[in-house]
């Protein structure tokens, strides 16, 4: 895209001549214009959508990421928003219209027939006047990121002298007055990001800037609330919130008041003298906002804050949290919160950044729009949780990002997922009951499973082949419907079948393991293999599935004793069933 | 809301007022002004003119002033070693160079008998005072403390190792000093661990108290007044009567110390129990409580504690604050380390030449006479531990699985452990000689008395924690008495059972010093063995047989608990662990 461009539509946007913006956008060629319109503020972007003839919208809103193209075709009245549908090519409304999630769907369809009434609160972002004036522009220097990574890359090296790499090359950035969310799957090194961020973990390469200047040497102004709170057990509430403020030797009157300010805004005030142990895991969590706060942090950043707490109360916290935040009674500018909680980065984020895995890097960057506090059931809202989902269910997409040269260098290992054969078919019982196919996020709220959970579950279903993930939804293949409805013996072949055939480890062991008189490998043959593609941690989760899957699948025994594993049905085995069989 | 507004109370403070908090403190207060007493006596003896000659006498009115020198030697030698154990310690923890060598080093150390520094330490302290007795009592507490510290710095090392990585990540981030890192985090967590090691120590010191307060080195016969050496005088001399007086005493001392002292700092150090919910059961001390209500120590705390403390905080935050702004690294320090690491360097080439230097003149009958005594020494620790177990453990399951007994059980068998074993040694060689068997038997019931309270404990503890359900399983599926022992209680109690045979292991082998070689009745009863080697050694000033048995000695346990012990402790961890 041109800079000049850019430079100019802001310039006439911020003096507020519409029309003019208008024949710039008019002049350019759609897929361009359209990335202009999602470089400028959203309150712009609406004030300017709104300003469009209805062919240019109908050409932009192809040519937007579909979720943002919802998003903004419901800021027009509904007669536009119906004859902007109507004007889109046919191909580009049917891709459009299928991207959607049910409730989003419906909700369109609703709308584009005729007996449909908008609700009145509904649109009352397209009640304000158009084109009186200039929708308040943010001074274009606020957006001067405070803290920003640059190509950060780590990488671990191996015993053997082998480089490992975790976070591939990633540049990142933290804006003022923005919450942004780094969303992903467990162990993709989301917490890894977030120190390095802070400066407690030096990237492998790569930089740290704090308003330009290395995290290293100018000592920058944060604070972390914790996933496990991190505090101090033998301290009271109050000293623990002083601790950061003695540390930096503030005086004894000075500190107290400003712990006993931070402990008042998050609610604790009667609990100053109690010990962390006395209260429960929401409590504790607030001592750690509270001691947070203390420090009155340019940025706060919160790893999984709400992760080690139960449903409601995690609730009943982001809201206080979104509260204190909306009112700016926070002492912060930003905050970065890292969390594999799809719901809660779409309620609080922002701007929200989907890490990939093996190793880290953005899949996604993008913003969310919709005013806070953010309904759960709205649509608007549904169609971007779908979309996440769709992103992370997808492997696919990341396809499409240029490969790195560490990461071309050498063929990626294909990775199981750490699910139990129970729950692939408990999710394909699950899918079967629901006709054979439905949304991601549909079953995760069924399940009240986290992302985290459920994930691997679909993607141990998708490597065997027994459902297929698209477009944010999954659906059961016949392989999976036999699985599902399938005794437990015939489960069993049914899942040895599919194991033999779609993973590469679990072939590598049942080949080695057939090519011995004894039938028998010791597992550390296995892990060695594995750790030459991934962390030792990880090597080891790999090993843990695959004798789970193995064993389930009655390729071999394993012998925990001996660290060792015997081909099932072997004269070695050491497993006993083999005796009860011929007891039988 | 200001916290003064909040207590209710300016800044210094309000007198007591009323009688009755004055009575309260009373007994506070005459405490306060014995301890003080007793300090001053001691200070006075110390800086005396040398007596190493000290004429014990055996009446029981000599034996207060006994105790408060044999506490009082106890009490220096332990804050010597928590010193030494916090600085050794966080070194260790935090260079990761350092830590290669001071672990081992540390490892070693554990493994040599107190006996063995004894000529060392000794000869060092009388050249460096000739001639105050302060030279011989300073010999004497750093005997003590070479028996206390090594276990101390050990718990203190592995605690900063495991400071969890959330809190560790939390003081980097809110930029906590090293002070603050000390006070707030380090100490805290290491508190417990150093709690009841500190106990283990004292109560080694009380175990060892006899061979460090009289002892021969080689033409010399030092002894000091003590409690240790006045039971040794009366073994001696065969005087039952004071005999007895002296171990009355001892155990009193034991048993209040543990009372006023230990339960206590039990009690104050729950709130370091690393937990995130509290305790059904906190422990729990009425001594604490009357400390803790005592309006004059309150008051003393405001006004002295809590200020200074406030002053050390603000001044080390600002100065680390200071510090971290302008960041350079003097190269004055760099080239201090440079130099102490040469002459550390120096010192330690120096040495191992003078050892090999003596090692090589070893006499043939001499490396027969150690391998001999290390082989018999092996064998009687081995059958002492086997022995120990066979009766313990039975014991140990039948009070563990019956709560009532061993809640009646627990504190007398404490207070029976308690008792160290070297104050019952003539007591017990009164019978044995009586019944005319020598040392070769003696020996093993001295080990015994020793190490098997370890085991006892540990199997008890064991066999109460062996789950209801489990038990309730045997029932229901009428399992016999041996299967429910193969299935159950041996696996229950096996990772118990091995923490208490790696402490009585070690603990035998160091005590195989005292219980080979006993002087009684003015002569000298010995059995072949390794603890008898070294002690003999050490009487005759036989430094070079005296070297080449430690090592021999330090060797051993070493290996064995490389070898066997860290295994049996690596299946109890995994394979035996009761949460599946």
């Amino acid at each position: 895209m041109d800079p000049q461009t850019a430079l100019k539509l802001r310039e006439i946007l911020s003096e507020g001549r519409w029309d003019q913006a208008v024949t710039l956008l008019q002049k350019l060629d759609p897929a361009t214009a359209a990335e202009l319109v999602m470089e400028i503020p959203f309150e712009q972007q609406q004030t300017l959508f709104r300003a469009l003839p209805i062919n240019l919208a109908a050409t932009l809103i192809s040519n937007f990421p579909y979720y943002h193209a919802y998003v903004l075709l419901h800021t027009r009245s509904i007669e536009g928003l119906r004859s902007i549908v109507n004007a889109m090519k046919p191909g580009e409304r049917i891709q459009f219209i299928e991207e959607l999630p049910e409730e989003a769907w419906q909700q369109l369809m609703d709308e584009l027939s005729e007996e449909y009434t908008p609700k009145a609160p509904a649109q009352k972002a397209a009640a304000t006047t158009l084109g009186s004036g200039v929708a308040a522009p943010k001074p274009l220097a606020a957006r001067e990121p405070i803290a920003e990574a640059l190509q950060v890359e780590k990488s671990f090296l191996q015993p053997d002298g082998r480089q490992i790499q975790v976070i591939a090359p990633t540049d990142l950035s933290i804006e003022p007055d923005t919450i942004t969310a780094l969303l992903g799957p467990s162990g993709s090194g989301k917490s890894t990001l977030l120190r390095i961020l802070t400066g407690l973990v030096k990237p492998s390469k790569g930089a740290v800037l704090w308003h330009g200047e290395p995290v290293s040497e100018c000592a920058p102004n944060l604070a972390i609330v914790f996933q496990s709170f991190a505090l101090f057990p033998w301290l009271t509430i109050l000293d623990n919130v002083e601790t950061p403020l003695l540390a930096r030797g503030m005086a004894h009157f000075e500190r107290h008041h400003r712990a006993l300010r931070a402990l008042h805004a998050v609610g604790l005030q009667g609990f100053e003298t109690a010990y962390p142990k006395e209260l429960s895991g929401g409590m504790k969590q607030r001592v750690g906002i509270a001691r947070a706060l203390a420090v009155e942090p340019e940025i706060l950043f919160m790893d999984e804050p709400f992760s080690a707490l139960d449903v409601l109360t995690a609730e009943n916290l982001r809201g206080e949290l979104m509260e204190l935040w909306l009112a700016r009674k926070m002492p912060t500018r930003a905050i970065f919160l890292v969390t594999h909680n799809i719901e809660e980065a779409a309620l609080l984020a922002d701007r929200i950044l989907v890490l990939g895995r093996n190793p880290a890097r953005i899949r996604a960057d993008f913003r969310i729009p919709l005013p806070q506090p953010r309904d759960r059931h709205s649509p608007e809202f549904l169609v971007y949780v779908d979309y996440i989902y769709k992103l992370m269910t997808q492997p696919e997409l990341t396809a499409a990002l240029p490969a790195t040269p560490a990461h071309a260098a050498k063929p990626v290992y294909p990775m199981l997922p750490h699910a139990r054969p129970g729950g692939i078919a408990g999710l394909l019982e699950l899918l079967i009951d629901h006709g054979g196919k439905d949304d991601v996020y549909h079953v995760a709220a069924e399940l009240l499973m986290e992302i985290d959970d459920l994930l691997p579950i679909i993607e141990g279903a998708t490597l065997l082949a027994f459902a297929r993930a698209d477009k944010g939804d999954v659906e059961a293949t016949d392989e999976g419907r036999k699985f599902a409805v399938a005794d437990i013996s015939t489960r069993k072949v049914l899942f040895r079948d599919a194991v033999l055939a779609h993973t590469q480890i679990l072939q590598q062991i049942q080949r080695s393991l057939a090519s011995k008189s004894d039938g028998t490998m010791p597992v550390e043959f296995f892990r060695d293999i594995l750790e030459e593609h991934f962390s030792e941690a990880e090597a080891q989760k790999q090993i843990e599935t695959a004798l789970t899957w193995g064993r389930y699948a009655e390729i071999f025994t394993y012998d925990s004793g001996r660290d060792s594993v015997t081909l099932y049905g072997h004269p070695h085995a050491a497993d006993s069933r083999q005796d009860l069989q011929h007891h039988r | 809301m200001s916290h003064r507004a909040k207590t209710g109370v300016p800044p210094w403070g309000v007198f007591p007022s009323g009688v009755s908090s004055l009575a309260r403190d009373l007994p506070i207060i005459v405490a306060g002004l014995a301890g003080f007493y007793g300090l001053l006596t001691f200070a006075v003896y110390g800086t005396g003119p040398a007596n190493t000659q000290a004429a014990i006498q055996l009446a029981p009115g000599a034996l207060p002033k006994y105790a408060l020198f044999s506490v009082a030697r106890i009490v220096i030698a332990y804050f010597l070693s928590l010193g030494f154990a916090l600085v050794y310690g966080y070194v260790a923890a935090y260079h990761a160079k350092a830590e290669k060598i001071m672990v081992p080093l540390l490892d070693i150390l554990q493994s040599i008998p107190v006996l063995s520094f004894l000529p060392g330490v000794m000869l060092a302290m009388i050249a460096l005072f000739p001639n105050r007795q302060l030279g011989v009592e300073l010999g004497c507490i750093v005997l003590i403390l070479t028996g206390q510290v090594w276990n101390m710095t050990f718990s203190f090392y592995s605690s900063l190792k495991s400071i969890p990585h959330d809190m560790q990540e939390a003081a980097q981030t809110y930029g906590l000093g090293w002070w603050q890192r000390l006070v707030q985090i380090e100490l805290p967590y290491a508190a417990i661990g150093l709690i009841w090691n500190s106990i283990m120590s004292v109560a080694g010191a009380w175990f060892f108290l006899m061979a460090c307060e009289m002892f021969v080195l080689g033409n010399r016969d030092l002894r000091l007044p003590g409690l240790g050496s006045y039971l040794q005088t009366a073994a001696n001399a065969g005087d039952t009567r004071a005999i007895a007086w002296g171990v009355g005493v001892m155990v009193a001392i034991i048993i209040a110390m543990d009372q006023v002292l230990w339960r206590p700092i039990i009690a104050w150090a729950e709130k370091f129990k690393f937990e995130q919910v509290e305790a059904a059961e906190p422990a729990h001390s009425p001594i604490l409580d009357l400390l803790r209500r005592s309006k004059f120590l309150t008051l003393a705390g405001r006004v002295t504690l809590r200020p200074g403390r406030e002053a050390l905080d603000l001044h080390f935050a600002r100065a680390g604050a200071a510090a971290r702004q302008n960041p350079s690294a003097s190269p004055f320090s760099k080239l201090f380390w440079r130099v102490l690491l040469i002459l550390a360097l120096a010192g330690i080439g120096y040495a191992l030449m003078g050892m090999s230097r003596m090692l090589v003149a070893l006499s043939r009958s001499e490396i027969w006479m150690i391998l001999r005594g290390a082989g018999a020494t092996f064998l009687r620790v081995e059958v002492t531990l086997l022995l120990a177990a066979l009766w313990t453990v039975p014991v140990g399951v039948y009070v563990g699985l019956r709560p009532k007994l061993s809640a009646f059980f627990q504190p007398i068998a404490q207070i029976a452990a308690s008792v160290p074993a070297t104050a019952l040694f003539p007591v017990v060689l009164l019978v044995l000689v009586r019944v005319g068997d020598g040392m070769g038997v003696g020996s093993m019931v001295l080990l015994l008395l020793g190490t098997q309270w370890y085991i006892l404990f540990n199997v008890i503890a064991g066999a109460s924690a062996i789950p209801t359900d489990l038990k309730e399983v045997c029932g229901v599926f009428r399992v016999g008495n041996f299967e429910r022992w193969r299935k159950l209680f041996l696996p229950g109690i096996f990772p118990y059972l091995i923490t208490g045979m790696i402490t009585a292991s070690g603990g035998a082998w160091n005590a195989s010093i005292v219980a080979e070689y006993f002087r009684f009745r003015g002569q000298t009863l010995s059995t072949v063995g390794l603890g008898a080697v070294i002690s003999q050694a050490t009487d005759s000033g036989n430094f070079r047989v005296l070297l080449a048995a430690t090592i021999c000695m330090a060797a051993i346990v070493v290996t064995v608990n490389r070898l066997v012990w860290r295994r049996l402790y690596g299946l109890a961890a995994t394979k035996f662990k009761m949460d599946a």
